[in-house]
């Protein structure tokens, strides 16, 4: 009986340790994507700060941690996925499935794979496509929508289609919202509200087609997708 | 090609420089600071590749600049230089200039990171990486390698399943990406099967007993060490004009003059000499070269 409360109690203990988490990664981006509006002094300077914040924790504690050498293939192996899957939609302009890959893998391999995958994928794809200003925040957008994917696997949110298509959305303009920042932050230092809304209405268009491409594919894939890597991951023995 | 000048110095101190002169462009919003930094940079460009790269980004580099030196003054309408108005907006001067420092400050930084692909390729940013993070370092590099592999891969199942009818193409927009993300799977469950065996030998060549090893192919040579000192100096003292308020154009409550005056020049200097650090290198290898074409 003690064993078991023990137990339950371990369970309780991680649920609350993720649950704590993601609170403060769900803060840390709000006040990332208002602290622009919120102060015009030290806006650049606390946006950076609020960054390093939210992602070196985990950057840090991947690389500190003990991972095996089918492990680290697996990682290797879904972040190249994700950045060569633009490939098969080049004829259909801006929508691409990387989010999709990286929504996937957060959802089944957790919270610190998923993260590893999307900064991963965003650093690969940059040394082939050449990098930018623009590549820290593609790290940071896609590294953090892996590990929400990952911190909410167990949830109601993530288990039903409904869900999983209203995070998709959200990713979607999130991701975009997260990218404008380059410039707005690199570019116009001197702004107003005013500038902001019209910078972020003219990428209105493209954050849609991939918000909605997201749902898209979560609503027709997410299923066999899950399947096909619990598979995997139950056949190798992989404890990511 | 022969790795000369600029970038045959150590990988550090390229970093270095490219993070200096980052900081510095993003600070110093002046369009003869700016100006001068294109011209630089261009100059650079040329040494490096005879502009290769920059021709095919030509699109990116007029469009993104133009656009944003055509939007900031319909939106921003601050100061008291009243110009004329359009469509009942009122345009000022001080919006123009502003476009104008924004569009310079773009392309500024725009072809400070087309050099920094240039100098930093794929062998030097690992090796900078692996130095702090040797596990992320080599996570990209497996990753690095499989991104050819998936994408011939991803051809062949392409060509093959054009056979049964299953293509991007043709067929209804909705059917269309259900096909690409198809061939995505068939990718995946291929990859990821043949991802053990190349995790299991890597296994069976001891990966994960001992510390890993490094291979370091680059050393520091003296001309490194006093061009760290060099930039971090130039740096400073940059950062120093920044904070006294020089090298950025006041727009409100008063207009400053374009031109530069009195301490400024000092600032302007510096900074062009820290901007231009790469281009002196070429410079001098150029030099060198001919002086010792003569000694023959």
């Amino acid at each position: 009986m003690g064993d078991y409360w023990r137990g339950q109690r371990k369970i309780m203990k991680k649920y609350s340790a993720r649950f704590y988490i993601f609170l403060v990664v769900l803060i840390l981006t709000v006040l990332l994507l208002f602290i622009p509006l919120l102060t015009t002094e030290h806006y650049l300077f606390a946006s950076v700060i609020f960054m390093i914040g939210s992602f070196f924790p985990f950057f840090l504690r991947f690389e500190w941690k003990k991972v095996t050498g089918r492990e680290l293939v697996m990682l290797a192996i879904l972040a190249a996925l994700a950045a060569v899957s633009r490939i098969p939609f080049a004829s259909l302009p801006s929508i691409q499935p990387t989010t999709f890959v990286i929504i996937i893998a957060g959802s089944v391999f957790g919270a610190e794979s998923g993260f590893v995958v999307g900064a991963l994928a965003a650093i690969v794809s940059n040394l082939f496509l050449g990098q930018g200003p623009w590549t820290p925040w593609q790290m940071y957008a896609w590294g953090m929508i892996g590990l929400a994917s990952g911190l909410l696997k167990n949830t109601w949110f993530m288990k039903h289609t409904i869900g999983r298509t209203i995070f998709g959305i959200l990713c979607g303009f999130l991701f975009g919202w997260i990218m404008n920042l380059w410039f707005v932050i690199g570019i116009i230092q001197d702004f107003h509200w005013s500038e902001i809304i019209a910078y972020y209405s003219a990428s209105f268009l493209f954050d849609l087609a991939h918000a909605l491409s997201n749902a898209f594919f979560l609503i027709v894939f997410a299923k066999s997708w899950i399947k096909i890597l619990s598979r995997f991951k139950k056949k190798y023995g992989l404890l990511l | 090609m022969m790795k000369r000048g600029f970038r045959s110095l150590h990988p550090l101190v390229c970093l270095i420089y490219f993070i200096a002169a980052f900081t510095t462009l993003m600070l110093y919003q002046h369009p003869f600071f700016l100006v001068f930094t294109i011209i630089l940079l261009l100059c650079f460009h040329w040494a490096l590749d005879r502009w290769r790269l920059l021709r095919g980004w030509g699109k990116m580099f007029m469009i993104l600049p133009i656009l944003f030196f055509i939007i900031t003054p319909l939106i921003n309408h601050r100061g008291n230089h009243l110009l004329f108005y359009l469509f009942n907006n009122p345009i000022t001067l001080e919006a123009i200039m502003q476009g104008w420092i924004h569009s310079l400050s773009l392309l500024a930084m725009l072809l400070l990171f087309m050099s920094f692909n240039l100098v930093i390729t794929a062998d030097k940013f690992l090796f900078l990486f692996s130095r702090g993070f040797p596990q992320w370092s080599l996570l990209i590099m497996l990753s690095m390698r499989f991104i050819p592999l998936l994408r011939r891969r991803l051809n062949e199942i392409i060509t093959v399943q054009k056979s049964r009818g299953l293509s991007t193409h043709d067929g209804r927009f909705r059917q269309r990406i259900k096909n690409g993300l198809l061939l995505l799977q068939i990718l995946l469950t291929w990859s990821l099967e043949e991802g053990i065996q190349t995790a299991d030998s890597m296994a069976a060549r001891g990966y994960g007993l001992q510390k890993r090893s490094r291979y370091i192919p680059y050393k520091m040579k003296l001309i490194d060490g006093i061009s760290i000192i060099f930039l971090l100096i130039l740096t400073i003292l940059c950062l120093f004009g920044w904070w006294l308020g020089d090298g950025v154009l006041a727009l409100t409550p008063i207009l400053e003059p374009i031109f530069l005056y009195g301490r400024e020049w000092t600032f302007f200097f510096l900074y062009i000499v820290l901007i231009g650090y790469p281009l002196i290198m070429e410079i001098r290898e150029q030099l060198l070269w001919h002086s010792w074409k003569q000694k023959i």
